[in-house]
């Protein structure tokens, strides 16, 4: 029997539109029969009215100014009849003390965003000119949270499983060779999975999603005329919704279903979607930048402030979201509790997350309550939670990050110490040998295991691998700061010649050098991270920021492919050779390694002998377990030699049941990797200058 | 927005004239719910549809949920190639039959997914 509800009649009528007082929960808007309920918090504020608009209009359909007794504690909520969900858009006006110096900045002349708004219009097209003359910039709209998702949920592979590729939704696919229809859109990502696929990675990290205003900050370029635009979008506008100019479909409000049918198709591929969220600032600046929605709401609990008034800036971008603020810090978890479960999404990145342990006022928490919080989360138990450990104020916690048995880090350290190992700089064997464990010395004493370390040598941040192995300085002057931006600690090395040449000993030595930063990173215990394009050598000539480029310098050039193809044939049958050895991918630092040999063990020119002085250039390592699959042992041995001679290195000797086989040989570019390799009887081999051997142990035929 | 009923072959034809969204989709709604004979299959002619909102395609989903549960079969003709591209990239494209024409219809000749 359907029983209907006594409370879906309005009881009272204002500015011609019948409402009743709504309930304080779920925040936002949510649908209700016959209406829709509002919801927002103030604490602060004094007065609230709901501003309705028809679609696009600059005038409001209506304001109506909620009474003050459908308030419960610091939230007005309202259900409103006979609206036009699709047509609809809203804000809120909020009155109360503009005192800076207190922290108040109300002004009930503005209009402001639905903090939990889960679609944003007017950025519905990437690149669009905005109208600035618009009161209301950012407008809140009503969501279908409908989807067919047709049995799909969250993948749940394991940590240490994984191989990671991280790609900015634009550039992956702007390009006009990227052969996708749908160019630049979550659309053309679906249109890729063959591609990543066939690459052999299985999950992807999204640079931000998050609807964010690529029109912010923009401006012109002094010298060239190019136009500049917050083009990474590292600058929250609304936490609850995609952004609708990576959609094909954003210009109709339909980025939710493009987004969902990303996450269903990728999953369907057994790929895994990790999606890079920013919750250390957002997009309204200091004082001196706009009110779009928390500044206005209850500037006081949403940001830290000085005792004057002004904006921490521990984020380096002009404001610091107060996170360990109960109120903000439950709006993170309703946030990513809402990802997790309307969007089936695997994992976060959190960009600057040592922010996300600092107390108000700034100061680093033992025990900070947020991350405490995502940690034990019955909806985001199963969800990866990963840590940019470190943040814009001088916090470094790479290895001490708060991790409650729960969140793994990018790896900072991995990158440095592989970067200086490759291009041979002394002194680099004894912490390449932790990095390839899985940093145990990062890890092991606080009860961690290798997966919590995210290896990368390269991301968005920083050089491309190709430029790591063509520059030896940044060349950022195309974002037009004078070459000021960007990170000067690069640790790279351009083979020879700075940038392009023709020269063909260095172009090979920079493909070598590539092909051994991915053997390096794909043979190391821990999980691996890709870049987008690093398969096959993308470039951006040298820049090593570029955070606002939107231009075939971001954009993925996907000729490459055929100009690099045995880097990427390389890479794609690495990828399949590592998830083949589960050697590599144990993810205890107790492991006791198989009936022959230990789990890790590390080698030298002569096998069980590694020189560790600071002049030595070569290091082999060795790892095994027992595969309970097929009863055998699994061991993979690499050969490394970053000297600029070629090196003789003895091979660690296997029991008489079973032989080398040689899988990789950078030293020979014309056949880098052996699709049928060979059994290999020598005692000892040859490894060429800055190169790479790896073999793989397999029982002796008889 | 117009609707109207005739009949090709054994379908049941709808033909659609004008923009489906949130303020037309009522009526469609309606007309689907009292004007269709169960039991005989339908096809939607959108032929005259420029545009079809989120709110529209949802419309269309639901019909398509419950045709299925009637056992009956459900056909989209003419479908526009914007309102089609934006069906190919929120997923709503797979669920369906879809054809250029009635003529194709009776040929069996669809567009695929």
């Amino acid at each position: 029997m359907e029983i209907e509800r006594i409370d879906n009649t309005p009881t009272e009528t204002i500015e011609g539109y019948r409402v009743r007082p709504g309930k304080p929960l779920p925040f936002g808007v949510s649908s209700v029969p016959g209406g829709l309920n509002f919801s927002v918090y103030t604490s602060a504020g004094t007065a609230c009215t709901l501003v309705l608009f028809s679609r696009s209009e600059e005038q409001p359909l209506a304001e109506i100014r909620v009474p003050d007794h459908y308030r419960i504690g610091d939230v007005y909520s309202i259900v409103v009849y006979d609206l036009d969900y699709e047509d609809l858009e809203y804000g809120f006006r909020i009155d109360g003390p503009y005192e800076p110096e207190l922290g108040n900045r109300f002004d009930k002349n503005k209009i402001l965003m639905d903090p939990y708004a889960r679609i944003i219009s007017g950025r519905d097209e990437w690149g669009a000119d905005p109208d600035w003359d618009r009161a209301y910039q950012y407008r809140s709209r009503v969501a279908f949270d409908d989807f067919d998702w047709e049995g799909d949920s969250p993948l749940e592979i394991n940590d240490a499983d994984l191989v990671i590729y991280e790609l900015h939704v634009r550039s992956f696919t702007k390009n006009e060779n990227s052969g996708v229809k749908f160019k630049g859109t979550y659309a053309g990502i679906v249109e890729k999975i063959p591609y990543l696929k066939s690459l052999g990675v299985n999950a992807v990290e999204l640079m931000p999603v998050f609807e964010f205003d690529e029109f912010e900050n923009s401006r012109v370029h002094p010298d060239t005329g190019e136009k500049l635009y917050n083009y990474w979008g590292y600058s929250t506008v609304a936490f609850f919704a995609p952004k609708a100019g990576f959609a094909a479909s954003g210009k109709i409000g339909m980025q939710m279903d493009e987004f969902k049918q990303l996450v269903k198709k990728l999953h369907k591929e057994g790929i895994e979607v990790i999606l890079d969220v920013v919750f250390n600032h957002t997009a309204e600046g200091n004082e001196r930048g706009p009110s779009i929605s928390f500044k206005g709401l209850d500037n006081r609990i949403y940001y830290m402030l000085t005792p004057e008034g002004y904006y921490f800036n521990f984020s380096g971008t002009g404001n610091t979201l107060n996170c360990n603020n109960p109120v903000v810090r439950n709006l993170v978890l309703d946030c990513l509790r809402y990802w997790a479960s309307e969007y089936h999404i695997d994992g976060f990145r959190f960009d600057l997350a040592s922010i996300l342990g600092r107390d108000p006022w700034g100061a680093p928490l033992s025990n900070p309550p947020l991350l405490e919080s995502l940690a034990f989360d019955p909806i985001l138990s199963s969800c990866k939670l990963i840590a940019e450990a470190w943040d814009a104020g001088g916090l470094y916690q790479v290895g001490t990050f708060p991790a409650y048995g729960r969140w793994s880090e990018w790896n900072g350290k991995y990158r440095d110490t592989a970067r200086r190992y490759l291009k041979g700089d002394d002194g680099q064997l004894g912490e390449m040998a932790q990095r390839v464990q899985g940093s145990p010395d990062l890890y092991q004493a606080n009860g961690r295991s290798p997966a919590t370390s995210i290896n990368f040598i390269t991301c968005h941040d920083g050089f491309t691998l190709a430029d790591l192995v063509s520059f030896n300085g940044k060349h950022n002057e195309a974002n037009g700061e004078n070459n000021c931006d960007g990170g000067d600690d690069n640790h790279s090395w351009n083979c020879g010649a700075e940038g392009w040449t023709e020269d063909r000993d260095i172009t090979r030595l920079r493909t070598r050098q590539s092909m051994n930063a991915i053997g390096i990173l794909l043979t190391s215990r821990g999980t691996p991270m890709l870049l987008m394009g690093d398969e096959f050598g993308r470039s951006q000539h040298g820049n090593n920021n570029a955070y606002c480029i939107d231009s075939p310098v971001s954009w993925v050039d996907w000729s490459l492919m055929d100009s690099n193809r045995t880097l990427f044939e390389f890479t794609r049958s690495l990828i399949r050779f590592r998830q083949n050895h589960k050697c590599l991918r144990i993810n205890r630092f107790d492991h006791e390694g198989s009936r022959y040999l230990p789990s890790c063990s590390f080698h030298g020119t002569n096998a069980w002998e590694v020189n560790w002085s600071a002049e030595s250039k070569q290091l082999g390592w060795l790892m095994s377990c027992d595969d309970e699959e097929t009863g055998h042992m699994d061991a993979v041995y690499v050969a490394s030699n970053v000297a600029h001679y070629a090196t003789w290195f003895n091979l660690p000797q296997l029991p008489d049941s079973y032989q080398w086989k040689l899988y990789y040989n950078t030293g020979n570019l014309e056949s880098a990797y052996y699709e049928n390799p060979a059994n290999y009887d020598e005692q000892g081999i040859l490894v060429g200058e800055r190169s790479m051997i790896i073999f793989a142990a397999s029982p002796r035929e008889t | 927005m117009d609707i109207s009923l005739e009949t090709f072959n054994s379908w049941q034809v709808v033909r659609v004239n004008g923009q489906v969204d949130s303020k037309t989709v009522g009526d469609l709604r309606d007309f689907i719910d009292t004007k269709l004979t169960p039991g005989h299959p339908v096809a939607l002619e959108l032929t005259a549809v420029p545009f079809m909102s989120s709110a529209g395609l949802r419309t269309l989903l639901t019909l398509q949920r419950k045709t299925t549960e009637m056992g009956v079969d459900l056909a989209l003709i003419g479908v526009a190639s914007e309102i089609a591209d934006t069906m190919k990239v929120t997923g709503f494209y797979q669920f369906f039959n879809i054809y250029e024409s009635l003529q194709k219809l009776s040929e069996g000749d669809s567009n695929g997914n």
